[in-house]
């Protein structure tokens, strides 16, 4: 079973150029109804996996360079081919790279002999450059295989082909031949595919699920699903800064957090079409929504939630909100920071909150 | 000598402890035994001593016992000398299997298998633990051994992380022994925490074989939660309390979907029934997280998720922040 998933990986190159094509057609046929499937495939969620020569970090960078420990590490791109390169100065093992994982950094899923590895060196747009992987910075190689990557079996690959890419996994099966880049439409709005079929039939006999009508608790555990979701967090129970990345758990550990109120699920700020927003007052009259001096109700009307109850407004201030109260946290390794989803008052010299 | 010793002073807490050890270095268990317990008498917190005691109990087959005295010297410290790690950890996990707790025997050989192993005994004693049955290696029939050894292969490849020579090998298994209960169970258990759906399948394959097993039943049901589809987690869970009624884990389960299919007050009640007796049981509180949302009950909720967070730093000994 696993070598015939693999003899269907080697033959990616050529078939999932097809998949992809015709994935894009669909979300153009999405577009003519639903606006938001124009923009969609520009947000980091679109482009969660960029295959061979569409990725701009690679092409940026036609070699990088890191050396770790006892082992030199290039990943080197001519046109539209890229490999990941490691060696012992003895040992080489050299592989093209198949899947660039995410848009700002980077991280690899390589193939060698018939498994699955995890690169132990990624790309981090704050330095520019290649370093350990975030995770794997306890880890030290023992061999030329070990400093090539972390061994990943098929499930926990089918999780990462799963959250990055649509189309790749079925039931129990990674077929990768089918494999669409990034997030498309039915990744998140099942039954997308039967819907477009429908209506090229001149049918509206299907919509797919309406996930606008989710309350936050369950927004949570559906953008979970990729994000983590609380549940997942607390039984598996993760600790530390590492957690900072699971933002439905984060925001699930708010005091404010009521599941059944619009205000605080992620959809209240996010909309998964469009880009994120860095711009700090943008998220300003999410928080007013609840958190308006008495006076005001220009952000409650602004968030269609007059009638629900108000908390407490800020003494300090109306404005950039976030940055006090959901501060920017660096994870473990200090190449990565996330804005922490646990909305709190913070006070100097706390712990971070778990 | 030591004998003589402490018949003249029974507070001698140094003479029990080394009569005790060297009786069971000559297999006197039952005076090892005895001497071990007069020293824990006057050392309650002595790890190695309980865990000794323990290893004593094993050879007189006295297992619930010597179970009880392998996990507390454990929980003392008994395990912390490496060589000793190795031992404590093997009869922890011979012991669980013999006892019938066999997932609890499986998680035990997880921490244990961190080198690589061609040790036959080894292998049969995973597969014992895999196929559940409540044997020592040494009381296994001899022709069962090929299969038990092979299945014990099987996890052990999973269980240190070689997940696709484990695939193959499951394969295998299934072809030549297609009836065997268990063995698509074992399987299942093993890949649950990183793919409940590819679980699911090596359950409903379970279910073929052994339609009534229970264990089967509840983790397909388990597993079905882990998905979020909680109708067919119902099914499965029904199902394993029409044959065993009372069920602890199935009720759980009965209380988690019946609250996520909408039929919240009926899920509570099968989640207070566990919480009278379980108070600490981490998955009562997460569902009863979902239970108090679906009632927009948003105080109950954030002091159970509360109380979730604080029962996860207790298992895993993580101080309060």
């Amino acid at each position: 079973m696993v070598h015939s998933k693999l003899l269907r990986v080697a033959f990616l190159a050529v078939v999932v150029s097809a998949s992809s094509a015709q994935k894009q057609a669909d979300m153009a046929a999405c577009a003519a109804c639903h606006t938001e499937a124009i923009t969609q495939p520009q947000t980091p969620m679109g482009r969660a996996l960029q295959l061979p020569g569409q990725d701009l970090i690679l092409r940026e960078h036609p070699i990088l360079r890191v050396h770790k420990g006892a082992y030199d590490y290039m990943v080197q791109t001519h046109g539209k081919d890229s490999t990941y390169t490691v060696t012992d100065g003895t040992r080489t093992i050299s592989v093209p790279l198949n899947w660039n994982f995410g848009v700002h950094n980077q991280t690899w899923i390589l193939q060698w002999n018939g498994n699955f590895y995890e690169s132990m060196i990624s790309y981090y747009a704050s330095i520019g450059g290649l370093d350990t992987t975030t995770g794997d910075e306890q880890i030290a190689p023992k061999d030329i295989e070990q400093a090539f990557g972390r061994r990943i079996s098929v499930h926990d690959a089918k999780a990462c082909f799963g959250c990055h890419t649509t189309n790749s996994v079925s039931g129990v099966d990674l077929d990768l031949a089918t494999l669409h880049p990034g997030l498309a439409c039915e990744h998140c709005h099942q039954g997308t595919e039967q819907h477009l079929q429908d209506i090229s039939d001149g049918l509206v006999t299907s919509i797919p699920q309406p996930l606008g009508k989710l309350t936050a608790g369950q927004q949570g555990n559906f953008c979970g699903q990729c994000h983590r979701t609380w549940e997942m967090a607390v039984r598996s129970h993760w600790h530390g800064e590492m957690t900072v990345r699971f933002q439905p758990y984060r925001l699930e550990i708010s005091k404010c957090f009521n599941a059944n109120d619009p205000r605080i699920g992620c959809l209240a700020c996010h909309d998964p079409h469009l880009p994120l927003s860095h711009d700090l007052a943008f998220y300003d009259h999410k928080c007013l929504a609840c958190h308006a001096p008495p006076n005001d109700t220009t952000a409650r009307h602004r968030a269609g939630t007059a009638s629900l109850p108000m908390a407490k407004a800020c003494p300090k201030a109306t404005s950039n909100c976030v940055s006090c109260h959901m501060p920017r946290t660096r994870m473990l390794g200090g190449h990565l920071v996330f804005t922490d989803h646990d909305i709190r008052i913070v006070r100097p010299g706390d712990a971070y909150p778990n | 000598m030591y004998r003589q010793a402490v018949a003249l002073n029974g507070g001698w807490s140094d003479g029990w402890w080394y009569l005790g050890l060297l009786q069971y270095a000559t297999d006197s268990y039952v005076p090892a035994r005895d001497a071990l317990t007069h020293f824990i008498q006057l050392s309650p917190n002595a790890g190695p001593a309980i865990a000794l005691r323990g290893l004593c109990e094993f050879e007189l087959g006295e297992y619930p016992s010597a179970l009880q005295d392998v996990e507390r010297g454990i929980a003392a410290g008994a395990a912390n000398d490496p060589h000793n790690q190795e031992i404590l950890l093997y009869h922890e996990a011979l012991l669980r299997a013999r006892t019938g707790d066999f997932e609890g025997a499986i998680d035990a050989y997880e921490r244990f298998v961190k080198t690589e192993s061609t040790n036959p005994e080894l292998f049969v004693a995973i597969g014992l633990a895999g196929l559940q049955k409540p044997l020592l290696p040494s009381d296994l029939p001899a022709d069962q051994v090929p299969l038990f050894k092979q299945t014990g292969q099987a996890g052990y490849a999973y269980l240190q992380g070689d997940q696709s020579a484990a695939e193959q090998a499951f394969e295998k298994l299934f072809q030549r022994y297609p009836t065997t209960p268990n063995l698509h169970y074992f399987y299942a258990y093993l890949l649950l925490a990183v793919d409940p759906a590819a679980a699911s399948a090596q359950l409903r394959d379970e279910l073929q074989v052994a339609p009534t097993n229970e264990a089967a039943l509840l983790l397909a049901g388990w597993a079905d939660m882990l998905q979020s589809k909680y109708k067919e987690g119902l099914t499965y869970a029904r199902r394993a309390l029409e044959i065993h009624p009372g069920m602890p884990m199935a009720e759980l389960e009965m209380g988690r979907c019946l609250v996520e299919t909408g039929e919240v007050r009926q899920g509570i009640q099968y989640l207070d029934k566990i919480d009278a007796v379980q108070p600490n049981n981490l998955e009562v509180h997460l569902a009863y997280v979902v239970a108090y949302e679906a009632e927009n009950r948003p105080a109950d909720a954030r002091r159970e998720r509360l109380l979730c967070l604080k029962l996860a730093r207790q298992e895993v000994g993580v101080g309060s922040q």
